[in-house]
């Protein structure tokens, strides 16, 4: 295999769709130089039709590029030893629809060649992960989108891959999903894996990428990283806590008097961090009623109720890593101002994006009832690791041994 | 290993998820008891069985063989259309081993429905002589003709002897300036021919034939019975006459020689038997000689009959194996047919969409059981067709599997026929060895190269 400095290189990679005679009709790719770097999230945009599928179907060898060449981890996606540390989730989850959540990991791990003892342990890691834990034993067919979306993500994650290529991981998946999609990425960046993150959610991509590139009419239009391409160094921002009159006129003054623009306004929470707290905030209420309400409720909307739950786990998971001792992070607003302000510090504003929710006693419109949930994040952190072959020396026993590397 | 193993079992799941798999084993588990109940054949014993397990194996065959065909072409093409395959080409598998994987599915699918479909006839054959009110008679003759397995020796014609014949006749005719201005020479030869070939089948009155089999080798079971079967044909037009006749059998050469030295008893029999339906008698087997050779004497009874006799057909059998084992093997022979349909219906959606699939292999399985027919009437046009047939239709036909004739397994049940292991491994050989994994290679090549997300604007 040769190396490539590169986890994807494209060399002019173009395809052009057929008609039924054969002749040149769409040309869907055009001369596309994509290179992404190993332990990198790249975020891949584009409007419906601009060409970021078809690309994908190109790496992954399940289209040939009418002229060049796709490079993935060293090699051609259809060796063997290449497609072994992929993992990918399709723009829909194909999936089998009368075989089980369970079965159907438990095939992909078959075809994966995962021995039964790894198999097993991850797939039940994973069910874990995704929130799928209660319905494992559920026929992928009667899941709703984003309960199958999460299957596929697990899917992906199963052969514990260096490359991930997401085609829209998201879609159909409620903000929870979203939010943990998203949590799951930046934590599995941190991990060192490579991300080739499809989406249309800009926030999200924002968010979690270190590098975008937006395709338009099958030409890459614009390359870079988030911090080069979003930057407004024309502007300042600044952010403190609550400030009295007398010392925002000192503020203003002093500005006015460098004959800045000046406005001072208070920050808007954000509509997902919200809506999260308001979810994790009503199960919290749920579970302390002990389900009278419960009871009652339909099963398949229940369902979603628990998929809900469980993937606070995954916040939760991330989160544990604040019992470091972290960096004082004032709240999340600021992470997330800070994460804009310095996007080449993405490691930290991974962390911190994780760090914020125990920062409870700083402000209490945030505060999380983390306390109870403790033990299970343990656990979950547990779960990823192993599920990521970090051995852990408690864990000898289901630590896999298959890891390719 | 692993990977062919998944694919194999999620084929199954697939396989038994079909609405079809489910109609094709209710309709049997119903039909196949029913069958054995309602069916009487010509109301003897022998005929009951003969008719449940012809039909039986015959129903079973076809149903099983739509299933296949449904499955083989289903599987593959609508993993394409619903996408599922993205998910499969894009682990680490070969492509080859999907395909594989697919046909291991059916296979074992194909495996269970024929075991468990043929054991019940089976079952229900075995059990059928208790609940049937069987004479004696009746019950010795399908354990003689029915719960067997037999070998059936054919009179061997000198061929060579018989061209020379013809040579010499068309050679008399052209000397004596008799041959026919409307026809060619090759029509005059096979004419002649013809008419040599009748002329060893026909006993004109008054007068015996003799037709030696070499090789006959019955078990050496003092109570073996060999079996002489044969269909009677008149000359003159008319159908359905009785004809009489005096059989006689064993060392008919010595006999006629005279003297002492007469190695076997010689069974004479007096049978009238109605025309153009297959007859069968038995004599114990002793008639045979040491060196395995057997005389079969039928004379016409001039003061009965007055018209030449042609004896059709004429076949002598005798048991080399059991019953069961031959059932099982018809059921191999089943299952061969089974496993090039697999082969082909996975191939043909390597590159088909499933109705046009489903089409092209019921086509070709429709061919495969008129196969040997059409070969043989091609054949039968004579000498005419000769060269553009040779190498036009007839190696087509060739290509395709070959189901009837010699190759359909009720035909060897219903007469007790042994299924030859060397014909059944040659069978397989070639129906799945060569055919079924020609089909699945070039299948293999095609999905190797195809794009499998690939859209035709």
């Amino acid at each position: 295999m040769a190396q490539s400095q590169f986890a994807i290189e494209t060399i002019s990679l173009t395809k052009i769709f057929p008609d039924w005679w054969g002749r040149p009709r769409v040309v869907a790719v055009d001369n596309l130089n994509l290179k992404i770097y190993p332990n990198e999230i790249y975020g891949f945009l584009g409007p419906n039709g601009s060409g970021k599928t078809t690309t994908i179907k190109m790496l992954l060898n399940l289209l040939h590029p009418t002229k060049g060449a796709a490079i993935v981890l060293g090699g051609t996606s259809d060796q063997a030893a290449v497609s072994s540390r992929i993992g990918y989730l399709p723009e829909e989850s194909y999936l089998y629809r009368y075989l089980t959540a369970y079965e159907t990991l438990d095939f992909y791990g078959r075809l994966f060649g995962l021995p039964n003892s790894v198999r097993k342990a991850r797939i039940e890691t994973l069910l874990d992960m995704v929130g799928l834990a209660g319905a494992g034993n559920r026929q992928v067919g009667t899941f709703s989108k984003g309960m199958a979306r999460r299957i596929g993500l697990a899917q992906a994650l199963i052969n514990d891959p260096d490359l991930l290529i997401l085609d829209e991981p998201t879609s159909g998946m409620d903000p929870m999903g979203t939010r943990q999609m998203k949590d799951l990425l930046a934590e599995l960046g941190k991990r060192g894996k490579t991300i080739l993150l499809c989406s249309h959610l800009l926030a999200d991509v924002e968010d979690i990428c270190d590098r975008i590139g937006i395709m338009y009419g099958g030409r890459m239009q614009v390359e870079g990283s988030v911090k080069e391409l979003l930057e407004q160094t024309g502007k300042t921002y600044i952010q403190t806590s609550q400030v009295s009159d007398a010392a925002l006129s000192k503020v203003r003054a002093i500005l006015e008097q460098e004959h800045c623009e000046c406005d001072i306004v208070h920050p808007m929470d954000k509509l997902e961090s919200f809506f999260v707290r308001t979810v994790n905030k009503a199960q919290q209420e749920m579970q302390t009623t002990s389900g009278a309400g419960v009871g009652s409720g339909i099963s398949g909307f229940l369902a979603e109720k628990e998929i809900v739950r469980q993937p606070g786990i995954l916040d939760k998971l991330v989160t544990s890593r604040a019992a470091e001792p972290a960096t004082p992070a004032e709240s999340e607003t600021v992470a997330v101002t800070q994460a804009k302000a310095e996007p080449s510090q993405n490691r930290e504003l991974l962390s911190q994006l994780m760090e914020a929710k125990p920062a409870a006693s700083g402000q209490p419109e945030t505060a999380r009832p983390t306390e109870s949930v403790k033990p299970a994040e343990a656990v979950k952190k547990d779960l990823l690791n192993q599920l990521m072959d970090r051995k852990k020396p408690s864990d000898g026993s289901t630590t896999p041994t298959d890891n390719p590397k | 290993m692993n990977s062919i193993w998944a694919i194999a079992r999620n084929t199954m799941a697939q396989a038994l998820r079909m609405k079809i798999a489910g109609v094709v084993v209710v309709l049997l588990l119903i039909l196949l008891p029913m069958m054995s109940m309602i069916m009487i054949g010509d109301g003897t014993l022998l005929g009951k069985l003969q008719t449940f397990s012809s039909y039986g194996l015959s129903l079973v065959g076809i149903l099983l063989c739509i299933l296949t065909i449904a499955i083989s072409t289903f599987t593959l093409s609508d993993e394409m259309k619903r996408r599922q395959i993205f998910l499969v080409v894009t682990k680490p598998v070969r492509r080859w081993q999907i395909l594989v994987g697919k046909f291991l599915g059916i296979v074992i699918v194909d495996v269970v429905l024929l075991g468990l479909f043929s054991g019940l006839i089976f079952g229900l054959t075995m059990f059928m002589p208790r609940f049937v009110a069987a004479s004696p008679e009746d019950a010795v003759k399908a354990g003689d003709e029915f719960f067997t397995a037999r070998v059936g020796l054919k009179v061997s014609t000198d061929e060579q002897a018989l061209q020379e014949r013809v040579k010499q006749r068309y050679e008399k005719l052209k000397e004596e300036r008799r041959l026919p201005d409307t026809m060619t020479q090759i029509e005059v030869l096979s004419e002649l021919m013809r008419e040599e070939r009748l002329g060893e089948k026909s006993v004109e009155a008054g007068r015996v034939r003799k037709w030696t089999f070499k090789n006959v080798y019955p078990a050496s079971d003092p109570n073996a019975m060999i079996f002489v079967r044969y269909k009677l044909d008149t000359s003159n037009a008319v159908s359905d006459v009785t004809v009489y006749g005096l059989w006689a059998v064993g060392d008919l050469t010595a006999y006629e020689q005279g003297g002492g030295s007469l190695t076997t008893p010689i069974y004479n029999l007096q049978k009238d038997s109605a025309t153009r339906a297959v007859q069968e008698f038995a004599i114990p087997a002793d008639a045979v000689t040491k060196d395995g050779i057997l005389e079969v004497g039928f004379l016409n009874n001039p003061n009965l009959n007055e018209m030449t006799v042609i004896v059709q057909d004429l076949e002598v059998l005798y048991k080399v194996g059991t019953f069961t084992g031959n059932f099982w093997r018809a059921t191999l022979l089943i299952l061969i047919r089974l496993l090039f349909l697999a082969a082909l219906g996975i191939t043909l959606t390597t590159w088909l969409s499933f109705p046009v699939a489903v089409l092209g292999c019921l086509a070709i399985f429709s061919a495969g059981i008129v196969n040997g027919f059409i070969m043989e009437s091609i054949d039968g046009l004579g000498a005419g067709i000769g060269i553009l047939y040779t190498f036009t239709i007839k190696p087509f036909l060739l290509l395709l599997p070959q189901f009837d004739g010699d190759f359909n397994p009720a035909s060897y049940i219903v007469s007790g026929r042994m299924i030859q292991w060397l014909f059944l491994l040659r069978t397989a050989a070639i129906t799945v060895g060569l055919k079924g994994l020609i089909l699945l290679g070039f299948g293999i090549y095609i999905f190797h190269r195809r794009e499998v997300a690939k859209s035709v604007v």
